[in-house]
């Protein structure tokens, strides 16, 4: 992907643009630093979201050229998109490594249920417990642990208590969790859906007005007011409060009136017993709750035959405050109407409702504690925020807004859609668990092999999405292949491909590439990785890490061909003092039964070298033995290159020549002289190259053996 | 995988901290006082790019590490070390592009305040891969690369001076080095190579270990070698497939194998680092090889005993890349994550 640039580079620019394109174009000023006029861009792809932009200079005429210039051009990396406003990308790693472990997890939990179907029959039906563990995990993931649901006042100047930051990635997790993966949950939706809301309200602040908003606001001012109740402010964040059920929140803000303060608590008597009597109406509002949530203010009930009970107890005495006498005796008239006000939401009086509440899901959520607390099955459940969206129509869309209308309308494809658009290729590996774990049709829509997929599943296609983003960073390649190989179809290919495009230049790097390998069983490629290691080390001059790897690679044909360019270098270099490099390498090679190619013969040279260095040293005979046995085994053996068979019986000489007795038997003086023959004939043949030896090397050799002949003869 | 189980009130306290960088290396500093303490990590943030030595100070309650001062270096580390000489903390940290790093911290507060480098140019290695080792009391550090060189380096106020001790021309590499001794030290390289050298002896090493290992068994690379101040004629290393070995000098060509793949190994994988327990007090006449440490690719820190069963102390689901035991503190170890994370174990 390459183009030569239009003539624009004057300001700066590359490419001229039209104004009418300039809504949909992200410019990425370049610091290039280059003399204009650039002559030439090559942009191609780099890791990840990035582009790597080559410019390249004209070439400058030459009066103009100062000694600084130089460069000739620049390579430039350009990170694409802003990335996420809400996560860091060091907190997505995070979040990435996290979910590592829940979600091998479940996966083996999967295959060793599988196996279990095929022993006996019936289908597992608590399969959703494993979800909701996995689920569990993951929330713990994205965020501190869960504190009180709701807002708290502490001191009077603190309504809403600064917690950890929510997030819409928790947020909307969550959501997914209660929909589909906590299966105990279903019977009390509403009730889920109104603890979720009190976490999340504050994350709906960015679009559009919320009750949290206006109580933070609220709660910025609340300092400097003087009479609270005559505030108007003050009786509506209440109702807006109490509406989408924060009833603690509400109750301390009630306590705050000034009819309690001590001075005026005498001529304030019946307001304050109004005050009071809202209060304690608030705080014992019925909940139906099926797990004992602390700090929760309302009677909590786990029945619902014991709650509808105690719902129609507390409506009727809220009915009958509503129509008590005292309330035209309170002569307090922000009192009187703020209270009202308050009962008539409890009544669930939807004009109320529709005044407190800010945006449709807070009205949603009002609708289930006020009006409707009885709501069950997702079908009504989706009519009545139809309802509530009819009421109060959004101006602007929440990226939650979407996921929850998907989820209601029970629409799989809407919902996989919306994570993927605005929670990332993460969020859908991920949260595709869930959703199969949620219905059976689900199940169907995300396992069925698509024909336009390329023949592969909704799940195996979002897994491999997700396992490419981790391949295309430095740091996160190495859980990569987790995803990758829980891809039925696609997986292992894409896997071999991210394994050979590591690079080898790293022995960390290319270990961990190995073990990799090792534990998926992937000989052929840990092999061929080492083949090109070993290679890569060779050519950089480190023979001895060439010749472990195509050694461990086990390459013989490799291993021969370096063999024959060592050679090169040992028959120059192998005076005694270079020696001692050598000796490494050749201990490296290992015992005689490990792959070594043509190698091996430098290990029989080394033996040969050492008898002979000892021979120098003191005069044993046994010593002068032992060099025979290696330098027989030597010129035996077909790998030892006929260029060295020279050089050998040239260094031997003084072997042949030994004073005492003659050191090789007739036969072995017959070999080597044979070789002798055979050499003289190779002589004759072209592009063979002459030993660096004494133009009287062959002769000597020749009468030397030809003595030890005759005196073997005479021996024998 | 083998290891004995341990009682509940026997298992270390692990606190995981997340760094948002990955952390190359990470060692103790030498205490300062009795209240304050230090670690180094050498960190590489991916997102800029850069890479750093950094010391971080250890807040007890919670358990944190507060970054305290920073050095910022041209490229990767590749080995980090950390002693004291005089009143002065000294880092060494060898880098992937061959440089070498000599940083000086004040004792009263633990902030670098000098440097003296050796940078790429000066040829102290030619390719990626060095390890460094610095001798106890902090005056001199040995080199080795898999370049084949090996180089001390001896540390002055404002420079250092290099000597190459030996050059092997690339025919032999090497991974890894360790001080025996002021005059003597070990290094590890491919097919689980040991030399031991000695400086007045250059020319190549004084002794070479290779025994012939067991056929259908590869030879791998020592990542990591320890050497203990109450025995230096035994040299302890580490490396692939799980092998732990002790060279005693005494008993050439024979390996004392403390773990290997197979049955009894805790690991299969590379062993990254290996050190000599110092938390254990072993009686000093065994003829055992003492107690030792070790962390490796699979994820797992473990104690490994001559014929003991190994005890586990970590087991993470990603790489364990290295880690320190305090020598201060015996019992606390501090351990870098593949994850981006530092691990700071407690044990009781």
């Amino acid at each position: 992907m390459s183009r030569v640039a239009s003539d624009t580079v004057g300001n700066g620019a590359l490419v001229p643009f039209s104004e009418d394109t300039k809504d949909s174009l992200a410019v990425y000023p370049l610091h290039h630093g280059l003399a204009p006029p650039i002559s030439r861009i090559a942009i191609s792809w780099a890791r990840g979201n990035s582009l790597r932009v080559s410019l390249f200079a004209a070439p400058s005429s030459e009066h103009s050229r100062t000694p600084q210039d130089h460069s000739g051009g620049k390579v430039l990396e350009v990170k694409l998109g802003v990335g996420d406003p809400e996560i860091s990308d060091s907190r997505w790693r995070q979040i990435a490594y996290g979910s590592v472990a829940p979600f091998a997890l479940l996966q083996s939990r999967r295959s060793a249920l599988s196996e279990m179907i095929k022993s006996s029959s019936p289908y597992q039906m608590d399969w959703w417990e494993n979800v909701l563990e996995y689920s569990k995990d993951i929330t713990s993931l994205l965020g501190g642990p869960k504190l009180p649901p709701g807002p708290i006042i502490e001191e009077r100047t603190d309504i809403v208590k600064k917690r950890e930051e929510p997030t819409c990635l928790k947020a909307a997790w969550e959501l997914l969790e209660i929909f589909y993966a906590d299966k105990q949950s279903q019977a009390w939706l509403p009730e889920k859906l109104v603890d979720w809301l009190a976490d999340y309200d504050s994350l709906f602040s960015s679009t559009h007005e919320t009750v949290y908003g206006k109580l933070a606001r609220f709660q910025k001012e609340l300092v400097n007011i003087q009479v609270l109740e005559d505030d108007p402010r003050y009786w509506e964040v209440m109702s807006s409060a109490l509406s989408v059920g924060w009833l603690d929140i509400v109750v301390k803000m009630l306590r705050l009136h000034g009819s309690y303060q001590l001075d005026q608590l005498s001529n304030r008597e019946l307001e304050n017993g109004l005050v009071e009597a809202v209060a304690v109406l608030i705080s014992k509002m019925p909940r139906l709750c099926h797990e004992s949530t602390n700090g929760k203010l309302g009677e909590l009930f786990k029945s619902k035959p014991d709650f509808i009970k105690a719902w129609e107890k507390w409506r009727s005495q809220i009915t009958k405050l509503d129509c008590s006498p005292f309330w035209i005796q309170c002569d307090n008239h922000h009192t009187r109407e703020g209270l009202r006000n308050l009962l008539q939401i409890m009544l669930g009086n939807t004009e109320s409702l529709c005044m407190a509440t800010c945006y449709w899901i807070e009205l949603y959520i009002s609708h289930f504690l006020y009006i409707r607390p009885f709501t069950t099955g997702i079908e009504s459940m989706y009519n009545l925020a139809q309802k509530c969206i009819q009421l109060k129509p959004p101006s602007s869309n929440h990226k939650l807004t979407g996921l929850i209308v998907g989820i209601l309308e029970e629409n799989t494809e809407v919902v996989l859609a919306e994570s993927s658009r605005e929670f990332g290729p993460w969020m859908v590996a991920h949260a595709i668990e869930l959703l199969t774990a949620g219905s059976e049709q689900a199940e169907i829509v995300l396992h069925d092999e698509r024909y336009n997929l390329g023949g592969i599943s909704m799940i195996e296609l979002h897994r491999l999405v997700y396992a490419q983003v981790l391949s295309s960073h430095a740091l996160t390649w190495q859980i990569a292949p987790i995803y990758l190989t829980s891809c039925m179809k696609q997986g292992m290919g894409l896997l071999e491909n991210l394994l050979y495009r590591q690079s080898i230049q790293h022995n960390d790097l290319l270990l961990k590439n190995i073990e990799i390998c090792r534990l998926y069983e992937l000989d052929h490629i840990s092999s061929d990785i080492m083949k090109v290691a070993g290679v890569y080390h060779w050519k950089h001059g480190h023979k001895g890490a060439g010749v472990y790897w195509l050694q461990r690679s086990k390459d013989t044909s490799r291993l021969n061909r370096i063999a024959q360019q060592l050679f090169d270098s040992v028959g120059k270099s192998i005076s005694d003092e270079s020696f001692k490099q050598w000796e490494g390498l050749i201990e490296l090679l290992g015992s005689e039964s490990k792959p070594a190619g043509g190698l091996e013969f430098l290990h029989k040279y080394r033996d040969f070298k050492r008898s002979l260095q000892q021979i120098y040293g003191g005069k044993s005979t046994d010593a002068a033995r032992q060099a025979v046995g290696s330098l027989i085994l030597l010129m035996k053996n077909p790998s030892t290159p006929q260029r060295f068979w020279l050089p050998l019986l040239y260094d031997s000489l003084k072997l042949f020549n030994w004073k005492e007795c003659p050191l090789l038997n007739v036969s072995e003086t017959n070999l080597l002289l044979n070789k002798l023959q055979e050499l003289s004939w190779a002589r004759l043949r072209p592009h063979f190259s002459e030993p660096n030896l004494p133009a009287e090397a062959l002769s000597s050799i020749r009468l030397a053996l030809a003595t030890n002949l005759g005196r073997a003869i005479l021996d024998e | 995988m083998a290891a004995t189980a341990m009682s509940v009130s026997e298992r270390p306290v692990i606190h995981r901290l997340p760094q948002h960088k990955y952390i190359d290396a990470v060692r103790w500093l030498p205490p300062l006082s009795t209240f304050d303490r230090f670690a180094v990590l050498a960190a590489f943030d991916t997102d800029s790019g850069s890479s750093s030595i950094e010391i971080h100070s250890l807040n007890p309650n919670p358990l944190s590490l507060q970054p305290h001062s920073s050095f910022s270096s041209s490229s990767r580390v590749s080995s980090l070390r950390a002693s004291q000489f005089l009143q002065k903390t000294v880092v060494a940290a060898s880098t992937a592009a061959g440089s070498l790093h000599i940083l000086f911290s004040d004792s009263a507060d633990a902030t670098f305040e000098s440097e003296v480098s050796m940078p790429e140019e000066e040829g102290l290695h030619s390719v990626p891969g060095s390890c460094v080792d610095l001798m106890d009391g902090g005056v001199e550090c040995v080199t080795v690369g898999e370049d084949g060189r090996v180089n001390l380096v001896s540390i002055g106020n404002s420079n250092l001076s290099c000597d190459r001790l030996f050059d092997s021309g690339g025919l032999v590499s090497y991974t890894a080095a360790k001080w025996a001794s002021p005059m003597e030290f070990a290094t590890g390289g491919y097919g689980f190579s040991l030399q031991w050298w000695d400086k007045r002896k250059p020319g190549g090493p004084v002794s070479q270990f290779k025994a012939n290992w067991d056929q259908k068994f590869t030879a791998g690379i020592v990542h990591s070698i320890d050497i203990h101040p109450s025995r230096k004629h035994t040299c302890l290393a580490g490396g692939s497939l799980g092998t732990v070995f002790a060279w005693d000098l005494r008993w050439q060509q024979q390996p004392i194998i403390l773990s290997e793949a197979g049955v009894q190994s805790i690991s299969e994988s590379e062993v990254w680092e290996v050190q000599y327990d110092r938390c254990i007090k072993s009686s000093t006449t065994s003829t055992r090889i003492l107690p030792a440490v070790i962390c490796s690719e699979d994820g797992i820190l473990a104690i490994i005993e001559q014929g003991e069963e190994p005890i586990e102390l970590l087991a993470e689901p990603c790489a364990i890349n290295g880690f320190d035991i305090d020598r201060h503190n015996p019992s606390d170890v501090i351990c870098s994550l593949e994850w981006e994370a530092v691990a700071i174990l407690t044990r009781r």
